[in-house]
């Protein structure tokens, strides 16, 4: 697999993933797109054996958002359709992260603008360096956000902060996003890799088809009634009894021993 | 009332019903849960006057959630099976409450615990007490609604991270991300959440029941639809004898008199 503008790392059931394009701070391109898909395969493949999905940047961004030195993409009359890459690129994308049978920390290791801050507020857990900000860019160039950024913040920090973010566009600081709730952990400069690695090999050393199914839990959650999650816990619950792992818990919890989990 | 496993007491308007199987941390079997049951009968029944429910717990702990000897003899190989027949009834019951909850977590309050001290309209705490999704631990996904209503209660980021790492949350900290209304000295939750339970149980029982109606149905419905929720409710509520009292105490200038119809 050769990757130019993306880096994959596999360390045991831990794969780092790097935006790798530093000289423009990892602005998202076609071609670092399509390299994201392709490490996305590779994460993928049950022979990986990955239980857990740590995201980064190279360099002193995290990511920049969309390249917009690039090719801006399809003319519909003349004029530029700012939302037809989001269909052929970037939503395959964002599904695929959704859709991960395992969890996926984001470590921000600077600044996170326009899409990129998506990509970041992705993660399950997400950990920030202290000067790393986050930066709804876009209404900035005229645009509206995307990448599910309008999806995501409300459910992570409310309303009335999710308008000021996306109608002014400012920097949102580290230390302010973690008091917000929008992300979970704030390190030294330098860190983020560091903390989430932590983070992460303790999580790809748990349940993993449980904490599969708990961040599905999660996508659905806010848009389900209670009825309705009621429900959905029930048959997840069916899914995580099932696998051995459970047996295992129970078992350690009863001997009084921590639990190994195999993520089966 | 003569039960085994919960303890119920009817102190004027104000109902007070305790986990009471201290020996285990007040973890549930389908045992406590059918009296559990029960202790709704008498609650929901217009005779006995209840306008507020107090949810608490006898001895150190809230509740530490299923009982884990109990759940793991009895349906192993079905860990959703007890939720359809035990937990889920109960729950939707006190949804549908039609006078408010409160929750006195009086300590720990874990898995399916954590998810019933969280039911409460009101939550009140004391200082050691903490709050744990503890279904990682041994391998299951949160339940009892836990993630239904976590990401309501403290967004996504703080959902996720409660439930795939299963840490202890202190009290102080969910005061903190906005996930309990009070923290007490310990030894406190029952007095302090009588006091309100007290404010309420004497409050427009109608508007009261109704509006944790409309926040139970508010973060799914559209505007439009909550619009129209809004509507329907001010009639029933403008309806009670407790609106003509709340008006003409206004206007007289005197505490409102509420009584509950």
């Amino acid at each position: 697999m050769t990757l130019e503008r993306m880096k994959l790392t596999i360390d045991g059931p831990v794969a780092i993933l790097a935006f790798n394009h530093q000289e423009v701070l990892n602005a998202l391109s076609p071609k670092l797109l399509q390299d994201f898909n392709t490490a996305l395969d590779a994460i993928e493949d049950p022979a990986n054996g990955v239980r857990c999905l740590v995201l980064t940047g190279e360099g002193r961004a995290f990511c920049a958002g969309a390249n917009l030195q690039g090719d801006m993409g399809k003319r519909e009359g003349g004029k530029i359709d700012a939302g037809a890459a989001l269909e052929t690129v970037y939503h395959p994308i964002l599904r695929r992260l959704r859709n991960l049978p395992f969890p996926i920390i984001t470590a921000v290791n600077g600044p996170a603008a326009g899409a990129g801050m998506s990509f970041a507020v992705m993660g399950d857990l997400i950990v920030a360096a202290r000067s790393a900000y986050f930066m709804q860019a876009f209404r900035r160039i005229g645009l509206v956000p995307d990448c599910g950024s309008t999806w995501l913040l409300p459910r992570l920090i409310g309303r009335a902060r999710s308008l000021e973010l996306s109608l002014l566009g400012d920097r949102l600081p580290a230390e302010k996003a973690l008091e917000w709730g929008l992300i979970n952990r704030v390190v030294d400069d330098g860190e983020a890799l560091n903390e989430a690695l932590k983070l992460a090999t303790e999580l790809a050393n748990g349940p993993t088809v449980a904490l599969g199914l708990i961040r599905k839990l999660y996508i659905e959650s806010t848009d389900n009634s209670f009825e309705e999650q009621l429900d959905l816990e029930r048959q997840s619950q069916r899914t995580a009894g099932r696998a051995q792992d459970f047996a295992e818990g129970v078992q350690a919890f009863l001997e009084k021993r921590p639990a190994q989990f195999k993520g089966r | 009332m003569n039960f085994k496993y919960m303890k119920l007491t009817l102190d004027g308007p104000v109902a007070v019903l305790a986990y009471n199987r201290p020996e285990v941390l007040n973890a549930m079997s389908p045992e406590s849960l059918a009296e559990f049951g029960e202790a709704l009968d008498v609650i929901e029944d217009p005779a006995s006057g209840v306008r507020c429910v107090v949810l608490t717990g006898e001895g150190r702990a809230f509740c530490a959630g299923a009982n884990l000897r109990e759940r793991a003899s009895g349906d192993a190989p079905e860990a959703g099976a007890v939720l359809d027949t035990s937990y889920h009834p109960i729950l939707r019951r006190l949804r549908d409450l039609r006078c408010p909850l409160i929750t006195a977590v009086n300590g720990p309050a874990a898995g399916g615990g954590m998810a019933f001290a969280l039911m409460g309209d009101l939550i009140v705490a004391v200082r050691s007490a903490y709050f744990m999704q503890a279904f990682r631990r041994i391998g299951l996904v949160p339940d009892c609604g836990s993630s239904w209503l976590l990401p309501r209660l403290v967004g996504r980021a703080r959902s996720l991270e409660l439930s795939l790492l299963g840490e202890r949350l202190p009290a102080e900290k969910a005061l903190e991300w906005g996930l309990i209304n009070r923290v007490v000295d310990d030894g406190e939750a029952l007095n302090e959440a009588m006091k309100l339970a007290r404010e309420l149980a004497n409050g427009p029982t109608v508007a009261l029941g109704l509006i944790r109606r409309l926040y139970a149905e508010s973060t799914e419905n559209s505007f439009e639809e909550q619009l129209d929720l809004e509507r329907q409710f001010q009639r029933a509520a403008g309806r009670a004898s407790d609106f003509a009292e709340g008006v003409q105490a206004f206007l007289e200038k005197r505490p409102a008199r509420f009584t509950g119809h």
